[in-house]
């Protein structure tokens, strides 16, 4: 078991040496949360400043933090989908399997690393684009309660792009798979919007779900940083990424057992 | 001498839908039954290197991947360094090398010291024994140059050697290697064989090997096994087979007026066309380059190609063989 | 003229065909492409429902923008599908082999390729100005003229952002994220834009000219707005083709970087 971590944490090394390897592309990233965060903010405060008669009201302030913190976590995650896809359906198990290590820790760590990196770059982003459009930001003492919930935040993401890239060993392509699941997170998530402000029906449904924990819990805490909502989102969160690695580990299970006995898929 | 592998009537059978047009017809398709390997027997023992030689089709592959545990047999028995390979894959893996030459087993992405330094801690590797194994390894394939590249950017070459030094860093005793010079130009394929057959031997390795290429058999493996249809055909040691079925050439000689005739003992003409002789040459008998000096004294000619016979070939007449004696 | 045209009906007709060749896989993009539609479209009808208006703009008018988005990026894909990997294939040399050729580059080089998601923005585009738009007859010939001058602005500017190929390799994977940008600036509401963002907005990512003044022309047509609308098509026509043939010139002289 040790000897497994040990073996996961120089996954994750190796994943976020990639990524800043690769400091163009993520460059590249940095520039589009910027230009999506101009448009967005763009959209709240005029929605902020108009007050029409019969509208929702907004949350004092704004909901610019909250944009900002949803994006940060959606555009770090990485594309384990595609990754799990290619190698399912290519054959490219085949040396994984032939390795004394569990593929799926090893790939997730490997990715979980890159996400990392995305992660402290697009924050950094973040607070520079707070300062020189001199918005109010979240106080500085919740900055480290907002990366823990930004890193769990993204485990979910990843376990629930996990499931659907592990879909490969039944479809052909996950591309409808992925588009819905990214489409749920996007609207059961909240990534423009609290899910406090759907209608309660729409609201009831997407707290059930892992959704909700991967988007909605940061972004209300970049808004309203609290003690007692940190670890109310910490534990749902949690309970979340428990559920999801289970579901992943049966569909591993499931996956793999149809390879060694049928030798491909 | 304890056997490193004992195989007893393993057999191996897919199973897949046969896919026929029309809108019913996709919910009950016709299940068609393949079997890629029908009742094999075989034992391997210490550091012997064996080839599992076959036409496409034959069921190398498919042993191949039952040996080392990533595919499950339909029956039979298999026992690999006392452990059986589909039941107990992750021990086993300490344990075995492998080398693909069709797919990498390497992080493309990645450069290869970062896949040597993720597969030090997949096997659980203490840091001076692998790097000494690491060093001895960047000497011999001169891969000081490479190991800042990402594997993706390598030429075929350069990649099979990094995938080899990757299959021996965790100083496996057995080897399985399939097709590893596949693809390779002369060279290189010279100096993967020569390789492989001296570190097995200063190492006392185990090597089984597939492969279509028949001086891989003759360089590298002194006991051959044949395969056909999934069945056991000849197991024999390499010195019988080369007797009789190995160390010929096919040479074809183009030229602009009439073919190259030529009266040299293991010289036999095979069927030719127009501007083209083909010979057949036992290499026992006569050398090549005599045959070749012998023609170009005869002028007239225009182009040489010398080929290995296809491996079909030396199957089937390995095959016909056996089954007239 | 008329041939060159039938020419281009030949090429494009080609890559249509071509890209419905795997049924399997064209049916996976166009339905996934009208899902991705339906979930944007729920989003605007939830944001109206729960916010009325914002800075004028109501649920038809966000309704109008979104189907003349989908429909500039459907009727682009579908017959000029070459635009989204233009700076791509001018890296790989691809040009040497039509700059031996008699026919103009440009149109080879958009007729090239028909992309199969197109198909389902131009479903959605149907849905969305049929159903949510509140649109009248009266409207369809502004309608068809703001998709055809949009069209022109979203393809030319397209062509600009893969010219700069020609002289820096780096563009080939940032003209396709500045096409993505100049989208992103089209699917919000004009009305939120001030500043500097609008001034972007009609220039360098010119979301302005591809939806947000076709759209006020057909709301409240005017010679003016029309006047507005051809300006901004013939100008980026221009660049388009300005660009591209100074690019070409650099190229032929050897100038240019290559993979």
């Amino acid at each position: 078991m040790r000897r497994d971590l040990i073996a996961a944490a120089v996954a994750l090394r190796i994943g976020a040496g990639q990524a800043m390897a690769g400091w163009t592309v993520l460059a590249g990233r940095c520039l589009f949360y910027i230009l999506i965060m101009t448009v967005l903010s763009a959209l709240w405060d005029k929605v902020a400043d108009e007050r029409v008669a019969g509208a929702i009201a907004l949350p004092a302030g704004g909901l610019v933090l909250y944009v900002l913190a949803t994006e940060w976590i959606t555009l770090s995650l990485p594309s384990v989908h595609l990754r799990f896809e290619d190698d399912i359906r290519s054959g490219g198990l085949e040396p994984h399997l032939l390795r004394p290590k569990f593929y799926l820790l090893q790939s997730l760590a490997q990715s979980l690393g890159g996400t990392l990196v995305r992660l402290a770059a697009l924050g950094v982003t973040a607070v520079a684009w707070l300062l020189v459009t001199g918005r109010q930001g979240p106080p500085a003492a919740t900055y480290p309660y907002l990366f823990v919930l930004g890193v769990l935040a993204v485990t979910v993401g990843m376990l629930l792009y996990a499931v659907a890239g592990l879909c490969a060993f039944w479809t052909r392509r996950i591309l409808p798979v992925m588009l819905v699941i990214q489409k749920l997170m996007f609207l059961l998530g909240g990534l423009f919007a609290p899910i406090t402000l759907y209608p309660d029906w729409l609201r009831k449904i997407a707290e059930a779900t892992p959704f909700a924990a991967h988007l909605y819990w940061a972004g209300v805490q970049a808004l309203h940083p609290s003690g007692a909502m940190f670890l109310q989102a910490a534990a749902w969160q949690a309970l979340w990424i428990v559920l999801l690695s289970l579901l992943c580990l049966a569909l591993w299970r499931a996956g793999l057992a149809k390879v060694l006995r049928e030798g491909g898929v | 001498m304890s056997a490193v592998i004992t195989v007893k009537s393993l057999s191996k059978a897919y199973r897949y839908a046969k896919r026929r047009g029309g809108f019913f017809e996709a919910f009950s398709p016709e299940h068609v039954t393949v079997e890629a390997v029908a009742g094999i027997d075989f034992e391997i023992g210490v550091g012997e290197r064996v080839a599992i030689i076959g036409p496409n089709g034959a069921g190398k592959s498919t042993t191949l991947k039952m040996l080392s545990g990533i595919l499950e047999p339909s029956s039979g028995e298999a026992s690999v360094l006392g452990l059986t390979p589909w039941k107990q894959r992750k021990a086993l893996a300490y344990k075995i090398g492998v080398v693909f030459g069709q797919r990498s087993q390497l992080w493309g992405e990645l450069p290869a010291r970062e896949s040597f330094a993720l597969l030090r801690h997949i096997y659980d590797q203490e840091a001076a024994p692998f790097a000494r194994r690491l060093g001895e390894l960047t000497e011999r394939f001169a891969l000081a140059d490479l190991l800042d590249q990402p594997v993706h950017r390598m030429s075929l070459g350069q990649r099979m050697r990094c995938e080899i030094t990757a299959s021996l860093l965790h100083g496996p005793n057995l080897l399985f290697l399939d097709e590893p010079t596949i693809g390779l130009d002369v060279t290189a394929k010279a100096a993967i064989r020569d390789f492989i057959r001296e570190h097995a031997r200063d190492h006392g390795q185990t090597v089984l090997l597939t492969s279509h290429d028949t001086r891989d058999i003759e360089l590298v493996c002194d006991r051959v096994i044949v395969v056909n249809q999934g069945r056991i055909v000849v197991d024999q040691p390499t010195d019988q087979l080369r007797r009789r079925f190995l160390g010929r050439k096919i040479i074809t000689f183009q030229s602009a007026g009439q073919g190259v005739s030529l009266n040299l003992p293991g010289v036999t003409r095979r069927a030719s066309e127009a501007h083209a002789t083909i010979l057949e040459v036992d290499t026992k008998l006569t050398r090549v380059e005599q045959v070749i000096a012998a023609a170009l004294a005869d002028g007239g000619i225009e182009d040489v190609t010398i080929e290995d016979p296809p491996m079909e070939e030396v199957i089937a007449e390995i095959y016909a063989s056996t089954h007239a004696a | 003229m008329i041939g060159s045209l039938r020419l281009y009906a030949a090429q494009s007709a080609a890559a249509i065909r071509t890209s419905f060749s795997d049924r399997g896989n064209f049916a996976i993009q166009v339905g996934g492409m009208i899902v991705n539609d339906i979930f944007f479209l729920t989003l605007w009808v939830l944001f109206f429902a729960g916010f009325r208006s914002i800075g004028g703009w109501r649920l038809q008018d966000m309704a109008l923008l979104f189907g003349l988005t989908m429909s500039v990026v459907g009727i682009s894909g579908v017959f000029f599908g070459g635009y989204r990997d233009l700076a791509a294939t001018l890296l790989r040399g691809e040009l040497d082999a039509l700059l031996t050729q008699p026919k103009a580059l440009i149109p080879r080089l958009l007729a090239r390729e028909s992309i199969a998601t197109a198909w389902g923005d131009l479903a959605g585009a149907i849905f969305v100005l049929g159903v949510f738009a509140k649109l009248e007859w009266a409207d369809l010939p502004a309608l068809l003229l703001a998709i055809a001058a949009g069209t022109t602005v979203y393809v030319c500017a397209s062509i600009s952002f893969a010219s700069l190929a020609f002289w820096a390799a780096g563009a080939r994977s940032f003209a396709r994220e500045l096409t993505d940008f100049m989208l992103l600036f089209s699917s919000y509401p004009g009305s939120i834009y001030r500043g500097a963002v609008k001034t972007i907005a009609f220039t360098i990512l010119p979301a302005g000219f591809v939806v947000l003044a076709p759209m006020g022309m057909v709301r409240h047509p005017s010679g003016q707005a029309l006047a507005v609308v051809v300006f901004g098509a013939v100008v980026y026509t221009a660049i388009a083709v300005g660009l591209f043939h100074l690019g070409v010139a650099r190229y032929r002289r050897g100038a240019s970087p290559s993979i």
